[in-house]
């Protein structure tokens, strides 16, 4: 996921952002399918460089400039299902991302506060 | 009883009321407010948690997690496959949208009546309704210093390029324009269902049982007598006991177009009809990139419209502002390209366009009893859907944007003013178009032939007793416009009905 979104001269990227905890927090949360979806997006990310830059082993063991080259192409990749699973983590990763206060100010948006969870719970008579 | 929440375990919950309503949405909520003005004792059957305002979540995380149903990923599938957008909580699909109001229009009704046998004295009953609802709910425009720069920039666009928009009616008193109406309004200006008819049904005597989605209809030979079902906790989904609502009068269900159908499925209600009939909005966004900063989540979520297509070829164009990490998500490709178009985020306005889509699918039980929709668009559909964003495209140049992003695979990412033609000429491959499906309809569809529709004009299901439909799924074909205000009076002219027959 860290692939997607590297830092950038003005703009930090996921690594910054707290993606871990933020993944243990979505898997103990999110729904199974929601979760499976993720997990096969990653497996197909991390699959496909040998469409996508020609090298075949796992994107996790290229080099900086084909990790790169392979997160441009595979997000545009004409597999449609590979596109929506690439997709579905893109859109973890950019939430994860754009929920960061840093980042937030950096973009000229409102910062968020704790999300409360809350619902009513006790019985009204 | 006001409300019962969530048991986790023990003796079975049984409560009994006049009426028992399935959902507490637009439809669920205003049937039930005219059952309970009506005199009668009102049992809301709801599947997500009860929130108040202060529990609204701020992150779209957070709204994920605590307002849609299923986390937002029940998805149509097609030739593409489009998520499907509804809340779960109580006051449903109205917590999260943008309070859009708009009047039904006359040539809705002389279709139904023309092509489903609906009687032509629904149109005056409904606008009427619609007259008091614009009332209670405070339907106003967005004032001016509420807009935001990006519906600022629709309206230029728009007196500029002819486009026949306005400014929104909205159901929002004195809208500050916080931009939280998606994740769903914390200053209590929009009226949301949870704000107004609920409490006004609770104050009447009614209950509202939250965290139970409603499972099977239970009856007494043919006659509706309630409906049954387990509590699912809100965080854990963990399963609770067991519910039973008894209806002493009648059943009314309005749980969605999606879920009103697999109750009735899932209740030994088989009829070709059940399920069919599913249509929608099918929409996506276009960024125009402007010199100027826009900051699109600034000033209220949706503030500019028009209708002038909504006949031919048969969409509508809004703005809408999504939470910038849903946006930036829609911007193409990953890496340091991503971080580059990120960048310019503060420059980008999302306007949308919704199609009021031909195609029919179909809603059926799929794994695990989760809603499985087959939805896709035809050929003359997508002409229009790729016409749509043209249009959407025009509007943006008028009103001076430097370039749009069209977001679509096989379309270069950035088109400058002079190439936005290439959207109209675009591929036609529903799959290389990144849209959602808002307003959904069909499902348990109205009509004067049992066997083609599942309920007649009055809301009740044929070959049943005191078992109604009020909600979107009633409707035999698309609308065109944001359902909320049709889907209201139309159930309350169900809820009128039901009363006149007990």
């Amino acid at each position: 996921m860290c692939d997607l979104m590297p830092p950038s001269s003005t703009l930090p990227g996921l690594a910054d952002t707290g993606i871990d905890t933020f993944l243990v927090r979505l898997q103990r949360e999110t729904s199974g399918p929601t979760w499976l979806g993720l997990v096969l997006g990653a497996i197909l990310y991390a699959v496909t460089p040998v469409a996508t830059v020609g090298w075949p082993i796992p994107s996790f063991w290229l080099p900086a400039s084909a990790r790169a080259l392979h997160a441009e192409r595979a997000m545009s990749t004409r597999f449609y299902l590979l596109r929506q699973s690439l997709f579905l983590l893109k859109m973890y990763a950019c939430m994860c991302w754009g929920q960061d206060t840093r980042v937030r100010q950096l973009l000229n948006v409102a910062p968020y506060p704790e999300d409360p969870g809350s619902f009513r719970q006790g019985v009204e008579q | 009883m006001r409300h019962q929440p969530f048991v986790a375990d023990g003796p079975e919950v049984v409560l009994e009321a006049d009426y028992v309503v399935v959902g507490t949405g637009a439809g669920g909520a205003s049937a039930a407010v005219t059952l309970a003005r009506g005199g009668a004792r009102v049992l809301l059957v709801e599947a997500g948690p009860w929130r108040d305002p202060d529990d609204y979540a701020h992150s779209t995380y957070g709204t994920l997690r605590d307002m849609m149903d299923d986390w937002g990923a029940t998805i149509a599938v097609g030739d593409a496959l489009w998520p499907v957008v509804q809340a779960r909580l109580v006051g449903g699909t109205t917590v999260i949208n943008s309070a859009i109001c708009v009047r039904t229009p006359g040539d809705v009704f002389a279709e139904w009546q023309r092509d489903h046998g609906v009687g032509p004295e629904l149109a005056d009953r409904m606008w009427r309704y619609q007259d008091q609802i614009e009332t209670e709910l405070c339907v106003e425009e967005t004032a001016p210093p509420s807009l935001g720069r990006s519906n600022e920039l629709a309206l230029a666009g728009d007196r500029a390029g002819a486009f026949g928009g306005h400014v929104i009616n909205r159901y929002a008193k004195g809208c500050l324009g916080s931009g939280q109406c998606l994740q769903g309004c914390r200053s209590l200006r929009k009226q949301s269902m949870n704000l107004n008819y609920i409490p006004e049904v609770v104050e009447k005597g009614g209950t509202v049982l939250s965290c139970a989605p409603a499972e099977k209809l239970l009856f007494e030979g043919r006659r509706a007598v309630g409906v049954t079902g387990h509590f699912v906790h809100p965080q854990s989904r963990k399963r609770g006991a067991s519910f039973r609502a008894r209806g002493r009068r009648g059943v009314i269900l309005a749980a969605s177009a999606v879920h009103t159908p697999l109750v009735l499925l899932r209740s030994g209600i088989r009829g070709p009809a059940v399920g069919a009939g599913f249509r929608s909005h099918p929409g996506t966004g276009v960024f125009g990139v402007y010199d100027e900063p826009v900051d699109m989540n600034r000033g209220v979520t949706q503030g500019w419209a028009s209708t002038k297509y909504r006949s031919t070829p048969g969409f509508k164009m809004e703005t809408l502002a999504i939470p910038m990490e849903m946006a930036i998500s829609r911007l193409a490709g990953g890496g340091a390209t991503l971080m580059e178009r990120i960048a310019e985020f503060r420059h980008l306005a999302m306007w949308v366009h919704a199609l009021r889509a031909r195609s029919v699918g179909r809603v059926s039980r799929g794994l695990g009893g989760r809603p499985f929709i087959r939805y896709g668009l035809d050929a003359r559909d997508m002409a229009a859907f790729r016409q749509g964003m043209y249009h959407v495209a025009q509007v943006h140049v008028a009103a001076g944007a430097k370039a749009v992003l069209p977001g679509v695979h096989g379309l270069p990412y950035k088109l400058l003013p002079d190439q936005i033609g290439l959207i109209a000429d675009g591929p036609e491959d529903p799959r290389c178009y990144v849209a959602i499906l808002s307003h959904l309809f069909g499902g348990a569809t109205m009509g004067a032939d049992p066997r083609r529709a599942v309920c007649d004009t009055r809301g009740r299901v044929y070959g049943h007793e005191r078992l109604y439909v009020a909600d979107a799924s009633m409707f035999p074909d698309n609308i065109g416009v944001n359902p909320q205000h049709s889907i209201m009076s139309l159930a309350m002219c169900v809820a009128e009905d039901a009363l006149g027959e007990s």
